[in-house]
Formats: structure tokens, C-alpha cells, sequence
């Protein structure tokens, strides 16, 4: 009787797994779909041309060609792919090496009140950007900072240090102490024992904040728009799309911006692809304590 | 933990004894200012500098951008007294309700369904990834082309003929609210997964085999366990929502009940400029995201305190 038993919920059990597996592969389907869909209908309308397929409601509609990426390019694309570039790799560079800094002088280096300055680190990324817009572009144009690459990458590291040392305190944290006690007797500075010791096992998570930074970087559109509004010497990639015009002054001319979106978008998938374990492991170690 | 002048500590060499070479540069605290004064520099030319400068802006009267006197809180009371603001705050305080429940709740499921173990779990959070390194504004042109009553193809997949979605008070909030729910979700399901991922499945396990049935096991043994990841994502994601600006801008240039507080502040500083109003309005936009986030972290309290060498 027992090998009966045994047999029938041995059979339940199995039902169960493959309902659980069907019901499981739908909901991802549902998530890809989720994601990827709206990047299809972009490709899709990137390479439309002609009147008849653009006003079309249909993805498919045809024809097809390359007509929008020729015009979007002849519009000096390339210069605001190059200024979002520059901008975004600086803002990481900087907001990474001084963010490991702060980071680590937080964590290891005897700082009084380090309650009070996360504190106030966290306060910081509360301010609504908004708000500081007006003085900083003020400030900027007496500066003679506007439509230049430092008068972006300044604010935006300033805007990005707060995760950044957020993320690093937790991995620097995570250091055992020991290994820098040995280090230490062994004659190192406190500065050597960073350099040597510590940045090298925090490594994951400067790679997640480099990521990070660049992402937001990269996205920003508030301070991009109003200090480098038009001047194609800085005018960045967020910036040059809501500002197309196309032949008719009254239309968005969607071919154009789709063109430029995926030109844009498909760099970023690519890094999201091949980083994605790093960029989660950044995230959930940074963000969240279990 | 640090070594005192009477132990004995193992060198990385492995040898055991004490060594009395004094460390050569800075001391550890003097170091410690050093490494943090690049990054409060920054923060404080950046961030504090701005708001300082705003209040003392607000104290004055302005036409234009040309200062007219002292005004002392005449501005602040322009502000409180005038319905545009009000109806500033109910547009941003409705978005981001409706968006963060709704980003949390999709967001969750989209998590525990990542937390089980599956083939092509990597493609999966790569394409999870997708909608957070989409630029906002980009985003926005997307679903704004996408809801448009021309080409209509919104409204064509819902077979509804001529709908206008972007131009009608009420309907125009549930697109910015649709995508911004389309971008984020996506990133809080990362966040509710790392904290999802702490959770040992013996504990699970443990449940299971005592009768808990799936709904009771989400409620008594989930909920509780990663309540530190959920407040930690409610407090970014609520500051944010409450400082959105690029989505309300691009999709309906804060028209039909969509100005939220981002975008009347930029239109008191930006376009119809009156530097004294404006001001005063930035301050008090200020003073709203920063008394949410303050409250926020009160109720954090402990959750969000980084402990040594844990």
C-alpha cells in the first residue's frame, strides 16, 4: 500500500511542476514582451520611409529603408553622440575616483560624526534638480561654463557622488579589516593599504557605480537642456532628439527621433547585455541591506 | 579591532611579530578629511550653494529678473495663496501615487517570478534592464508618438478609432503614468529581487512542509523578510516621482492637468520669469521632496545605517 501511496503523490507532484512550469514561461513571456516590445515598434519605425508607411498605425507597414538614419546623421548627430560620450565618461571618471575617496574615508578613516555626514550626503540627493537649475545657470553663465563639457559633468557628478558613495561605503564595509591590520604591519600607509589593498577587493563595486553613473549620466536631460541647449559643441543626445524638427514644423517628424533613439539605445543594450550580472550585483549590494 | 602596542598580529608575509615601523604620510584622520573634502566640495558648490542662494532670491520682489525691493515672505504667500500651485501639488502627489503602487505591485511579480531558478535567467534580467538604460526622454517621445491620436497606434491595437489620449484632462496623467510605470517597474523588480534573493529557501521549505500554502508563505514569511529592500526602493522611487519632470514635459508640456511641481517652477524661472515668485516656488518644492524623503528615513531609522566590517 505504501509503494501505492508513494506512486500517487509522486504523480501529483509532477502535475503540479509542469502547470507551475507553463504558468511560469507565460508571466516571462509577459516580461520580455514588457521590455522589448516598444524597442521593436522603434526599430520598426526607424526604418520606414515614405509618407504612407509613417502615418500608417501599422508596425509593418512598409516601405522600408535607411532614408531616416541618413537624415538624422546629416543633422549632426554624430557631434551630440561624441558630446554625450565625453560628458558621460567623464562624469563617471570623476564621481567614481572621488566618490572611492569619500567612500572609503567614511568607512575605515576615523571621520567623527559619519552618521551626520551620510546623513547629509543622503540629504543631498533628496534636492529636487529643479531647483537648483536657475542659480546654478546663473553661476554658470557668469563662469562662462554654459555650452561646455565641464558645466555638465560638474553638476552631474555632484548629482551622482551620493550613490556612488552609497554603493562603496557597502563594499568597503565588506572588507574584512584584517587584511588591511596586515598590510598595515607590514609597513603600509593608510593611503598605500587603499590604493593596494582596498580598491582592488572593492572592484565590483566600483564597476557597478562606474555603470551606474554613466547610465544616469548619459539620461539626464533638466541640466543638459538648459545649459547646453543648442550649440552642437555640447549639446548632448537626450537634448538633440526632443528638439528634432523634420520638413514640417508642426509634426514631430517620428522617423528622425526613432532613428536617433535606436542609435542611441542599442549601445546601451548592448552594455546592459554583457554587464547585466555586474550591474545587479552593484545595485542589490548598494541598495539594499538584508 | 585595531592593533594596540601590545599584540601580536600575523603579517601578510606570515610572520608573526609585531612590527614597530612607523607609517610613513598622512595620519589616518588627516587622510580621512582629505579623501572627503573633493566630494563635499563638489556636493556643496553644486547643491548647497543653489538652494542658499534661492531662499535669499525668494526674500525679495522681482519684475522680471529685475529686483524691485524687499519682500520678505510676500512671495511665499503669492505662492501658498495661488490656485496654480495647489493644483501643481494634486497633479505631482496623484502621480506619484498612482505610479509608485502600481511600480511596486508589477514589480514584485515581476521579481518572485525572477527568483525562481530558470534557464535563460540572464537574458532575462539583461532584457529587464532595457527600460531603466532607455534615456527618459527618449521613453517619453517613444510612448508620446505611440498614444498620439496620429498616427494612432495605441488606438489602433484597441481597435478605439480616434481616442485622444494626450489631450484630455485625466487621461493625459494615465500616460505619463503608464510610462513611467513601463520604465520603472522593470528597475524595482531589480531591487525587490536582491532583497528576495537573502531569503534562504529552507525557510520556504520549512513552511511548506507545515502546510502554509503560497499566498500565506508571500504574507507571514516574504513581506517581513525583505521589508528593508521595499523601503529603501519606496523611499528613491517616491522622491523621484515627486521631482518628475522630463516625462510631464515631453508627453503633454504639462498641459491637461499634468503640471506638476517640476514644471511650474520652470515656468516661473525659465519662460515667464519673476525671480522672487520663482524662487520662492523652487524653495517651497525644496521644502516638500526634502520633508518626504526626511520623513522617509525616520521611518527607516536603522535599516539604512551602514555598519563596520559587518
Amino acid at each position: 500500500m505504501m509503494a501505492t501511496m508513494r506512486k500517487q503523490r509522486q504523480g501529483v507532484v509532477e502535475r503540479r511542476t509542469a502547470t507551475q512550469r507553463w504558468l511560469k514561461a507565460g508571466l516571462l513571456s509577459i516580461i520580455v514582451v514588457w521590455c522589448l516590445f516598444p524597442f521593436v515598434w522603434l526599430i520598426m519605425t526607424s526604418l520606414k520611409s515614405g509618407a504612407r508607411a509613417m502615418m500608417s498605425p501599422s508596425m509593418f507597414q512598409g516601405p522600408f529603408g535607411l532614408g531616416n538614419y541618413r537624415e538624422v546623421l546629416a543633422q549632426g548627430f554624430a557631434y551630440n553622440l561624441r558630446n554625450s560620450l565625453i560628458v558621460a565618461s567623464m562624469t563617471t571618471v570623476i564621481c567614481v575616483a572621488v566618490g572611492a575617496l569619500a567612500a572609503y574615508a567614511l568607512i575605515r578613516l576615523d571621520l567623527k560624526r559619519q552618521g551626520a555626514i551620510l546623513g547629509g550626503i543622503l540629504a543631498v540627493s533628496l534636492f529636487p534638480p529643479i531647483s537648483l537649475v536657475p542659480p546654478l545657470y546663473t553661476l554658470w553663465r557668469s563662469l562662462g561654463l554654459l555650452n561646455t563639457y565641464p558645466g555638465l559633468y560638474i553638476p552631474y557628478t555632484a548629482f551622482t557622488l551620493p550613490l556612488t558613495i552609497f554603493i562603496l561605503t557597502t563594499f568597503f564595509a565588506s572588507i574584512p579589516e584584517e587584511i588591511e591590520e596586515a598590510a598595515r604591519v607590514d609597513g603600509a600607509t593608510p593611503f598605500q593599504s587603499f590604493r593596494k589593498v582596498a580598491l582592488p577587493l572593492a572592484a565590483p563595486g566600483i564597476f557597478a557605480a562606474a555603470i551606474i553613473t554613466f547610465v544616469s549620466a548619459w539620461n539626464e536631460f533638466l541640466l543638459a537642456s538648459t545649459f547646453a541647449p543648442r550649440s552642437l559643441a555640447a549639446q548632448t543626445v537626450p537634448v538633440a532628439i526632443a528638439a528634432f524638427t523634420g520638413t514640417d514644423p508642426y509634426e514631430r517628424p517620428i522617423g528622425s527621433i526613432t532613428a536617433a533613439c535606436v542609435i542611441v539605445i542599442i549601445p546601451m543594450i548592448v552594455v546592459a547585455l554583457v554587464f547585466q550580472r555586474r550591474i545587479v550585483a552593484g545595485l542589490t549590494q548598494g541598495g539594499v541591506k538584508g | 579591532m585595531g592593533a594596540g602596542p601590545g599584540r601580536v598580529v600575523v603579517s601578510a608575509t606570515g610572520s608573526a611579530q609585531a612590527r614597530r615601523t612607523k607609517p610613513q604620510g598622512l595620519s589616518r584622520r588627516a587622510l580621512g578629511r582629505v579623501f572627503l573634502s573633493p566630494s563635499v566640495l563638489v556636493m556643496a558648490v553644486i547643491a548647497l550653494f543653489p538652494v542658499l542662494y534661492a531662499v535669499v532670491l525668494s526674500l525679495f520682489a522681482y519684475d522680471g529678473r529685475a529686483q524691485t525691493g524687499f519682500a520678505g515672505l510676500a512671495n511665499y504667500a503669492d505662492v501658498l495663496t495661488a490656485p496654480r500651485f495647489w493644483a501643481s501639488i494634486t497633479a505631482t502627489l496623484l502621480f506619484t501615487v498612482t505610479s509608485v503602487t502600481f511600480e511596486f505591485a508589477i514589480g514584485m511579480g515581476f521579481a518572485l517570478l525572477m527568483n525562481q531558478t530558470f534557464v535563460g535567467r540572464g537574458v532575462t534580467r539583461a532584457t529587464i534592464l532595457i527600460p531603466w538604460v532607455i534615456p527618459t526622454v527618449i521613453a517619453a517621445q517613444m510612448w508620446s508618438i505611440l498614444f498620439n491620436v496620429s498616427p494612432g497606434f495605441v488606438n489602433n491595437w484597441l481597435g478605439i478609432g480616434d481616442f485622444n489620449w494626450l489631450g484630455q484632462p485625466g487621461w493625459a496623467m494615465f500616460t505619463i503614468v503608464f510610462a513611467d510605470v513601463w520604465k520603472t517597474a522593470p528597475f524595482v523588480a531589480l531591487l525587490l529581487l536582491a532583497g528576495l534573493q537573502t531569503i534562504p529557501a529552507d525557510v520556504y521549505e520549512g513552511a511548506r512542509i507545515d502546510g502554509a500554502g503560497a499566498w500565506a508563505r508571500f504574507r507571514y514569511i516574504t513581506l517581513p523578510l525583505i521589508r528593508p529592500a521595499i523601503l529603501v526602493a519606496l523611499l528613491f522611487r517616491t522622491v523621484d516621482a515627486l521631482r518628475v519632470f522630463d516625462l510631464p514635459q515631453v508627453m503633454t508640456f504639462g498641459q491637461f492637468g499634468t503640471e506638476t511641481l517640476a514644471i511650474l517652477v520652470r515656468q516661473y524661472v525659465v519662460q515667464t520669469v519673476d525671480l522672487g515668485y520663482g524662487s520662492a516656488l523652487s524653495t517651497m518644492t525644496f521644502v516638500v521632496v526634502l520633508g518626504v524623503g526626511v520623513a522617509f528615513v525616520q521611518a527607516l531609522g536603522r535599516d539604512l545605517v551602514i555598519t563596520k566590517g559587518r
